[in-house]
């Protein structure tokens, strides 16, 4: 069996997601919040019917839940399918309300203790994931720590559960992080940021699986609450002839947006957020009107892919439509045809769109109906893929 | 210090002008880069206009022969709103309470800018 890690975009790069008996390791350079991911793996087992337990380090038991929630997760629903082990409380002197405890927390002999006990208890193969791997190893050492993590993998796989460790890689020796990227872990993701380049953002990618291909391809991410980790595309533009639908369709898309709009017609900008199947996007709409060319030429630049909205009803705009590809310089992006206004009389069918408008064979023509959204997401689901095959970075 | 550290520099150094309320730095096509807006609105979409609003005074400016414009002002019953050219890549927003003399924030948005055009 194959346990999702439930991080858009990852499962598919893991070849499905992590199989039984297997670890991985959330690999995030200083400076970037990775909590975030084992927390998603976790709650994604727990939520399709499995069994997760939560390793926590540095964070007192009694909040956890309340850092799922501010997720939109709710650990109460999980009920005993979800288990704590506190590895906090022991290092405060307080007294633990979990079941599972760790006496000595900067002992790993204490804390494999308790970990193979929780393995030993569970009735089925379960997602274990430990809050911070690096926090652990501050406490215990780096040796000690790297001799026990073979020792719970190897009654992991015993076992069939899988262990997920976030681990920040802190200045530790050279050897350590080494070890921790190369050899005993059975996949290795990557989690970091851009932060020369003109767009600053964070991105995740897989390093190594050992059970599968390694497609080597940065993605994009960006943290919800409530959401989670969201594959992020930065810019999206919509573009098209003048009362094509091109704002209509924007604020269709969006689940919240702004427009600037006068006498009914976009004069700078529409723009909005898009939160769909793991997937966030801002979108960028601009004026089709060909006096706010300049304006269209400035606002395009960095797009990662195009929609381009088009009247089916209307082929006298279809050079224009083609002109607004070049004014935004597209050429070489994702693009999908947006073929707007299906349910009016007259409005052309895909097919003839695609001739029309002389595209390539393989262009994707949609038929939608902004001002109901019919259609429109399977639009963004056909953008979104053709992005992700482009690749992002 | 990384690049977008040392541009999160220059807007806590902005936010601590006393009338900015809230400020970012974003590209010219309108992405945004840092922001210190504490909770005042989406900074996507306030960036992603203020590209737009100096891009069209740019062009409405440069189209009738007066050459680049220095900066945008917009004024508000709430507040001021100034966005400055950071050189030929980026851009610095500022959002200020309605009272405020526009004289030191225009001073401290310029260093800022200069600042940001050097640092890309």
């Amino acid at each position: 069996m194959i346990i999702e890690t439930g991080i858009p975009a990852l499962d598919d790069h893991l070849h499905g997601g992590v199989p039984q008996g297997k670890s991985l390791v959330y690999y995030a350079y200083p400076g970037v919040e990775c909590n975030v991911f084992g927390m998603q793996t976790v709650h994604r087992a727990v939520s399709e019917g499995g069994r997760g337990v939560y390793v926590t380090s540095s964070t007192d038991p009694r909040m956890i839940r309340d850092l799922f929630k501010e997720f939109g997760w709710d650990a109460a629903e999980y009920g005993d399918r979800f288990v704590i082990v506190d590895g906090f409380s022991g290092l405060v002197g307080a007294d633990s309300p979990e079941q599972y405890v760790v006496s000595n927390p900067d002992d790993a002999a204490s804390l494999t203790q308790a970990i193979k006990q929780v393995m030993e208890d569970a009735r089925e193969p379960s997602v274990i994931v430990f809050e911070s791997l690096s926090t652990i190893m501050d406490l215990c050492g780096e040796s000690a720590t790297l001799a026990a993590i073979e020792e719970w993998n190897r009654y992991a796989m015993l076992y069939d559960h899988v262990v997920v460790y976030n681990f920040t890689a802190w200045p530790y020796s050279e050897d350590t992080l080494e070890h921790v990227r190369g050899d005993i872990f059975n996949s290795v993701v990557s989690i970091g940021g851009i932060t020369e380049k003109v767009i600053f953002g964070q991105y995740f990618g897989v390093r190594k699986i050992d059970w599968d291909e390694v497609t080597k391809k940065c993605i994009l991410f960006k943290v919800l609450k409530p959401g989670g980790v969201r594959v992020y595309l930065p810019k999206i533009l919509v573009t098209g002839p003048f009362d094509a639908g091109k704002s209509t369709f924007v604020h269709a898309l969006s689940t919240r947006a702004v427009s600037v709009d006068r006498l009914g017609t976009t004069v700078a900008l529409d723009h909005g957020h898009v939160d769909h199947r793991g997937f966030a996007a801002d979108i960028f709409g601009t004026p089709g009107q060909e006096r706010f060319d300049p304006i269209v030429k400035l606002l395009s630049g960095e797009a990662m892919g195009v929609f381009l909205i088009i009247d089916s009803t209307n082929t006298a705009d279809f050079v224009r439509a083609r002109h607004m590809l070049e004014i935004t310089e597209s050429t070489g992006l994702p693009v999908v045809i947006v073929a707007n206004k299906q349910d009016l009389e007259g409005a052309l069918t895909p097919e003839e769109i695609r001739r029309e408008l002389d595209m390539a064979q393989d262009a994707p023509v949609m038929p939608v109906v902004a001002t109901t959204r019919e259609g429109v997401f399977e639009a963004f689901d056909v953008l979104v893929d053709r992005v992700m095959e482009a690749g992002s970075i | 210090m990384t690049t977008s550290e040392m541009l999160e520099k220059v807007l806590i150094d902005l936010g601590r002008v006393g009338e900015i309320e809230a400020c970012a730095i974003a590209t010219r096509d309108g992405l945004l880069m840092q922001a210190n807006m504490s909770a005042k609105g989406d900074p996507e979409t306030f960036v992603a206009m203020s590209a737009t609003m100096l891009g069209a005074a740019e062009t409405a400016s440069s189209e009738l022969g007066k050459g680049v414009p220095k900066r945008v002002i917009v004024e508000a019953d709430d507040g001021k709103l100034i966005c400055m050219g950071a050189g030929p890549k980026a851009l610095v927003v500022a959002m200020t309470a309605p009272g405020v003399g526009l004289g030191l924030v225009l001073v401290e948005l310029s260093k800022a800018a200069a600042k940001v055009e050097k640092l890309l």
